[in-house]
């Protein structure tokens, strides 16, 4: 290869690398002109400028961080609940039939059924206080959770079971040293869906809960409320980083966990 | 320890549209020696080495294990299975791949990882060990199933066609690892294949199957002298042989080839 194709390489190689920001500022440079240069009114359409003056200011007094953090805890909580009863439930229906056919017309009834739409029930019984966000959220992400874990569970491949009854495993050994390691990138699968899950549901049930005082679903319907846009495009922000963030913090742990599951794709 | 199967007969299926895998199987597989099971694919050679191995139950006969006045014990006590898709563990690493069977009778750790890593070395796997199969090409994979059912030194091998998905020259190799292993051992292998050169490389003797319902066809003796090695294949006695074998599977490839069309025929 000869220096001029080689710089030309280097070139292509740039732009592919840079393509993706630059579109990103020109978009976010087009919408900074088109309010300025339109005089559009910021409680419609804040400019980009504008927001980060906004997303600075709420840092520096302190309500960003403990919204997001008590939106956090929050998640934390309903997820973790949601997690271990979805996966101890679908593990016990994956190895036992009796089990599974108790569960299954539950799941099958409940499943369906739009989980928001339990909240002024839930309200009633629970009030809008913590128990019901926890609730609320714990219960939508306890489906995917359980059903991935017992498909994952009923799915495992049973040539590994042989194998391992061959080489002397008893049913106990085979489900604690294959079925369960070989249903883990399944039950991660699951997770990550009620993770996705929770958050929805967490920040709809801070907005819906009419005595709510904190949390980003808080204060982005009450900035809303209000016609303070800045700072609703200022939560969105924060939002849409965190959810990234919870993301792929989960997928790095999933591939802590079960460094095998992630390698063929 | 002599495999003694006598009128063994395995159907599967609905009792009104019974499909007869194996029909009235009688043969005994002399202790210490290495038999292959010759036959087109779906005459029930995998079915008979997994009844000998106890991992499937069967409709009639019976199957015995042991010498004369030892108590009959269950089948797959004394037996090893050799898979076709090798089942190894994908999280699990080569070491504990192979210790595995160790692991389940509650050998500690420093010793089975001593005795895996031993029999690792010997099949050429040494620095291996902290890898997991994914990661290994085919032929490596296949000696850590190999090492795998060596570990638990039981006097009987079944290996139910374990190179058919390598390649070529990987094949060759293999083969002579295994010739090497069996000559040293002298465990009892029963060895399903399809590929008659490899049939006669390896066994002391060739039991042909008719296809479904699968049947003894003929017993055919190879008494090329050991060590074996791949030169052979040139010899006038493996040509003999191959001649023989192949004379005898043609009919039943053609035949388990019409069953084939008509199955697929029938169910669409």
């Amino acid at each position: 290869m000869n220096a001029g194709a080689q710089r030309q390489s280097r070139t292509k190689a740039v732009i592919y690398w840079a393509a993706p920001y630059l579109v990103i500022a020109a978009v976010l440079v087009a919408w900074e002109l088109a309010v300025r240069l339109n005089g559009i009114a910021p409680i419609f359409l804040p400019a980009p400028s504008v927001i980060l003056k906004y997303l600075f200011a709420m840092t520096v007094d302190g309500s960003m961080p403990y919204h997001l953090s008590v939106t956090f805890l929050r998640i934390l909580v309903g997820f973790s609940v949601a997690a271990i009863a979805g996966v101890l439930v679908g593990i016990a229906m994956g190895m036992s039939p009796l089990t599974a056919r108790i569960f299954e017309p539950w799941i099958g009834a409940l499943y369906p059924l739009p989980k928001i739409s339990l909240i002024p029930l839930l309200i009633i019984w629970l009030g809008t206080g913590e128990s019901y966000k926890i609730v609320i959220s714990a219960v939508t992400a306890f489906f995917p959770v359980v059903i991935s874990t017992f498909a994952a569970i009923r799915q495992v491949d049973t040539g590994l079971m042989k194998a391992a009854k061959d080489l002397g495993a008893n049913t106990r050994q085979i489900q604690y040293n294959v079925v369960i390691p070989a249903a883990l990138p399944g039950i991660f699968s699951g997770l990550q869906l009620g993770m996705g899950v929770t958050m929805i549901m967490i920040v709809a049930a801070e907005m819906i809960g009419g005595t709510s005082d904190s949390g980003m679903g808080y204060l982005l319907i009450h900035a809303g409320q209000v016609l303070e846009t800045e700072k609703v495009f200022a939560g969105l922000i924060v939002l849409a980083i965190f959810g990234a963030v919870i993301t792929s913090a989960q997928k790095r742990i999933d591939h802590l966990i079960a460094p095998w599951a992630h390698r063929e794709h | 320890m002599d495999i003694v199967v006598a009128n063994l007969t395995q159907v599967f299926g609905a009792a009104s549209r019974p499909v007869v895998a194996l029909d009235r199987v009688t043969h005994t597989f002399p202790s210490q020696r290495f038999t292959c099971i010759l036959g087109p694919s779906g005459c029930g050679k995998s079915t008979l080495a997994q009844i000998v191995g106890g991992i499937e139950p069967f409709t009639s006969g019976s199957v015995t294990i042991g010498g004369k006045g030892s108590a009959a014990q269950p089948l797959g006590t004394h037996s090893v299975m050799v898979w076709q898709h090798l089942n190894l563990f994908p999280w699990r690493t080569v070491i504990d791949n192979v210790a595995f069977g160790l692991e389940m009778q509650g050998v500690p750790t420093a010793e089975r990882h001593q005795r895996a890593d031993a029999l690792l070395t010997s099949v050429g796997l040494r620095g291996f060990e902290q890898h997991r199969p994914p990661q290994l090409s085919g032929g490596m994979r296949q000696r850590v199933a190999l090492a795998r059912a060596l570990i638990m030194e039981r006097p009987i091998m079944l290996m139910d066609e374990p190179f058919a998905a390598l390649d070529a020259q990987t094949k060759i190799v293999m083969q002579e690892e295994l010739v090497r292993i069996y000559e040293r051992s002298k465990m009892t292998i029963l060895f399903v294949t399809h590929a008659i050169d490899e049939a006669i490389l390896l066994g002391d003797e060739v039991v042909v199957m008719t296809a479904r319902p699968g049947r003894i066809k003929e017993v055919i003796p190879v008494n090329l002298p050991r060590p074996r090695s791949q030169e052979m294949i040139n010899t006038p006695e493996f040509g003999r042989l191959y001649d023989r074998a192949l004379h005898l599977i043609r009919e039943e490839v053609l035949l388990s080839m019409r069953q084939q069309q008509e199955a697929t025929a029938g169910s669409t």
